[in-house]
């Protein structure tokens, strides 16, 4: 019994530190410094939406012994298993680039040396990571050091709350002249960076190396509610400090670096090293979940061997698949796009491929034949039916609002 | 082959209603926003890394960045000028003495630094007057 409690302490901890990376920093900083409070509904919207998926994804593979990708397969067929999985690749080798790119930022921000020049050396520590590390300290580790996220609330505490003046903005945003697309695209960008498949991918993969069966269902509950729950205390946290610093300033948020300003107004120097610590433990644990979670996604769907907790020789084409797609996503950092406009850019383009990804929820979670008598409610079906018209709606959007606002 | 069509129109449609019903910026006004906004944040790094608030680390790495994001900006504001010669004339003017110190700013205490704090504060200031208007 204080095992399992210990197991959903811990599950918690890490998922309230493994919420944010580096898409969910960029949206939540350039939604609070260009509108204020006004696109906080978007976050708790979408943080919603990914409590109940990963609270089904966890059911799902609890009680079926199947992953997700091992059933979309099984259940669709090789052809429709290809959509999501191109969707996945295209989106995720964006976001892991991105992720890349905010580690070796704040490893910049930490000794100065530009993070083009530490970017190739990053990857490098990811790729170690990732081939000998074993599951659990991928999976706890980053997300153990994520908690230094929630010094972004000590550091509104520190200046003094939320200002009345910018309570209206929660339902009036600051809206400038022709800053509505802007607005819209953010709302495209908070919704594609919260709700990234990748995480349904790897926690269903997740549940399976730790051999989770129906006495793990309070856990995954717990874990799904509680800890996505409070991780966007995170993101929702950098939101206000943005508006509360870098809005008056006029300061965009252009850059991973602006945001760290926030934090240094009210601690100084300590703040600094917190915001930069935070970006380094979410980038870095992002990354290995994007890394792993399109291995999986991909071995899975082969009927490959696959496993973290194996020796690379035992799963050897799951290893291989996880060195070709980092040095792919390597290669698109390479070319020197700022992460956070990287991020941004993955963000839209996830949430345009989000229907493809969510859509066979509506069915798997329905199948007695997986779930038993653990199928959806009528209550989740129709919380899984507005999720996807969500995802439908942001998905149409996206691409005209990437082309016309030119990416934020 | 009519969905695929029905699918584009409506892209195209509404790409059409949210250019054209001024809920969007035009190109130059996003870019002057841009580097007003990046000019703001560069004078508000300098001064912190002058009060102690960041470390001279910090201020480099950020200065980096707004290189990168800065370079360029003249020639694109010139080619997609939207406003009279007199008014980017101006932009210019403020422009290249503010990119100077984003290429050399005065991260110590042996240089004037609060000048160069003053030439960032006013580039920032007619970029984000003129991306607005």
């Amino acid at each position: 019994m204080k095992k399992q409690w210990l197991s959903i302490a811990l599950g918690v901890v890490t998922a309230i530190g493994g919420f944010l990376d580096a898409g969910t920093v960029a949206t939540a900083g350039e939604a609070g410094a260009k509108f204020g409070l006004g696109l906080i509904w978007a976050i708790l919207a979408a943080t919603l939406a990914v409590m109940l998926l990963v609270e089904m994804v966890g059911r799902f593979t609890a009680v079926s012994k199947k992953t997700y990708a091992d059933a979309i397969r099984e259940d669709f067929g090789f052809r429709f298993y290809l959509l999501p999985l191109t969707s996945e690749l295209i989106a995720e080798s964006l976001l892991l680039a991105a992720e890349i790119g905010g580690v070796a930022i704040a490893l910049s921000l930490f000794t100065g040396i530009p993070w083009h020049t530490l970017f190739p050396f990053v990857a490098l520590f990811i790729w170690i990571l990732a081939w000998r590390a074993p599951f659990d300290l991928i999976e706890n580790g980053p997300a153990l050091l994520g908690l230094v996220t929630l010094s972004f609330l000590a550091g509104i505490v520190a200046l003094g709350g939320i200002p009345a003046h910018l309570l209206p903005t929660l339902w009036h945003p600051n809206f400038q002249r022709g800053s509505v697309a802007d607005y819209l695209y953010l709302v495209a960008a908070i919704i594609g960076s919260t709700i990234s498949p990748y995480l349904l991918y790897f926690y269903s993969s997740g549940a399976r190396e730790e051999r989770w069966s129906r006495r793990s269902l309070v856990l995954n509950r717990v874990t799904a509610i509680v800890g996505m729950g409070f991780g966007s205390i995170g993101s929702m946290a950098l939101l206000v400090l943005g508006a509360i610093v870098l809005q008056p300033l006029q300061i965009s948020s252009n850059t991973l670096g602006e945001l760290g300003l926030a934090m240094a107004k009210p601690f100084g120097i300590t703040g600094s090293f917190l915001f930069a610590s935070a970006l380094f433990a979410t980038c870095l644990g992002a990354a290995l979940e994007v890394l792993l979670a399109v291995s999986y996604n991909i071995a899975q769907g082969f009927g490959w061997e696959w496993g973290e907790n194996k020796k690379p020789v035992e799963a050897a084409r799951f290893n291989l698949v996880m060195t070709i797609f980092l040095l792919i996503a390597a290669a698109i950092g390479l070319i020197g796009i700022d992460p956070l406009q990287l991020a941004l850019f993955a963000s839209t383009v996830i949430a345009l491929f989000l229907p493809i990804s969510l859509s066979p929820f509506l069915i798997l979670m329905n199948d007695p034949q997986y779930l038993g008598n653990k199928t959806n409610g009528r209550f989740t079906n129709i919380a899984v039916i507005c999720i996807l018209l969500l995802a439908f709606l942001v998905a149409l959007v996206s691409l005209p609002l990437e082309i016309i606002t030119g990416g934020g | 082959m009519w969905r695929k069509s029905g699918t584009w129109l409506g892209l195209m449609l509404l790409l059409s209603v949210l250019s054209g019903c001024n809920v969007t910026e035009s190109t130059f006004a996003r870019t002057a926003s841009n580097a007003g906004s990046a000019f703001a944040a560069a004078a508000t790094t300098l001064t912190y890394a002058h009060e102690d608030k960041i470390t001279y680390a910090y201020a480099a790495s950020s200065f980096v960045n707004f290189q990168s994001e800065l370079s360029g900006t003249d020639q694109a504001l010139t080619a997609q000028s939207a406003v009279d010669t007199r008014t980017l004339h101006h932009l210019l003017t403020l422009y290249k003495p503010a990119i100077q110190v984003i290429n050399a700013p005065c991260l110590s205490g042996a240089c004037n630094w609060r000048s160069q704090i003053e030439v960032l504060n006013r580039a920032s200031q007619a970029l984000l007057k003129a991306g607005n208007s």
